[in-house]
């Protein structure tokens, strides 16, 4: 009888399950995605960037941690030769004017994808906001790095150095 | 006794889809302005001051940030 009350609640069970996404974590393949830029003039697409080390950056405009590591990921941009080294933001704003606007007030030269239906932070199973993801030349992700203080751009150029290293070295 | 138990699981049924969990990267709905408690900030401000002077307590109201639960 008991037996028969637990099974009646098993879709219930599979149905809240089914909406749990897997965070995409260090040592997995980074997925692939292939978005509209911000500015609505290119498209953004990680594939494109194989062979290089990409600095994959999700952020916001109402998220005051993104907005204040982005002059961060503007100077390590320029820092790497940009054929080795690549920063990529994805901004997950559901009106992309928000996006505009904030890249108005803090213009940075590196590609920002635009993802309003939120389909690529669920992909990688964001769990915080901003979440930074750097990526290796094979597309695997060797950093996830969960929100943003001061120095911690400090700990992720010393990991794009080591990732531009190992290449050298192989 | 079937009745009640299509009764107790129509409920739980209710109550699951009444929950809805905000992913980190919707936090954004929750900083808009028609999702404050106080939608006047000057009056939220004056009660916010009134309540810590008299009980040296901050209110439940809500806390700094843009929403995303990062700060």
């Amino acid at each position: 009888m008991t037996t028969r009350w637990l099974r009646s609640l098993l879709p219930l069970a599979f149905a809240m399950a089914a909406t749990a996404a897997v965070a995409v974590d260090e040592g997995d393949r980074a997925p692939d995605f292939q978005a509209r830029s911000v500015a609505g003039d290119a498209e953004v697409a990680l594939h494109s960037m194989r062979g290089k080390v990409v600095l994959v950056d999700f952020w916001a405009s109402w998220c005051a941690p993104c907005k204040a590591a982005m002059p961060e990921f503007e100077k390590i941009s320029k820092e790497f030769p940009a054929a080795q080294f690549a920063v990529i933001g994805v901004n997950v704003d559901t009106k992309i004017e928000d996006a505009r606007r904030a890249l108005e007030k803090r213009p940075v030269s590196y590609l920002n994808a635009s993802d309003p239906t939120g389909k690529l932070p669920k992909r990688f199973g964001l769990e915080t906001m901003p979440t930074t993801y750097l990526i290796d030349q094979t597309g695997v992700v060797r950093v996830v790095h969960k929100g943003f203080r001061n120095g911690d751009m400090d700990k992720l150029r010393e990991q794009v150095k080591k990732l531009l290293d190992q290449k050298k070295k192989s | 006794m079937r009745s009640a138990k299509l009764l107790v699981l129509l409920g739980i049924c209710a109550v699951a889809s009444a929950c809805a969990h905000v992913e980190p990267w919707e936090r954004g709905l929750l900083a808009r302005p028609d999702m404050a408690w106080e939608v006047d900030d000057l009056a939220a401000s004056q009660e916010n001051h009134t309540y810590f002077s008299k009980e040296a307590a901050m209110p439940g109201g809500g806390a700094g940030g843009g929403g995303c639960g990062c700060n």
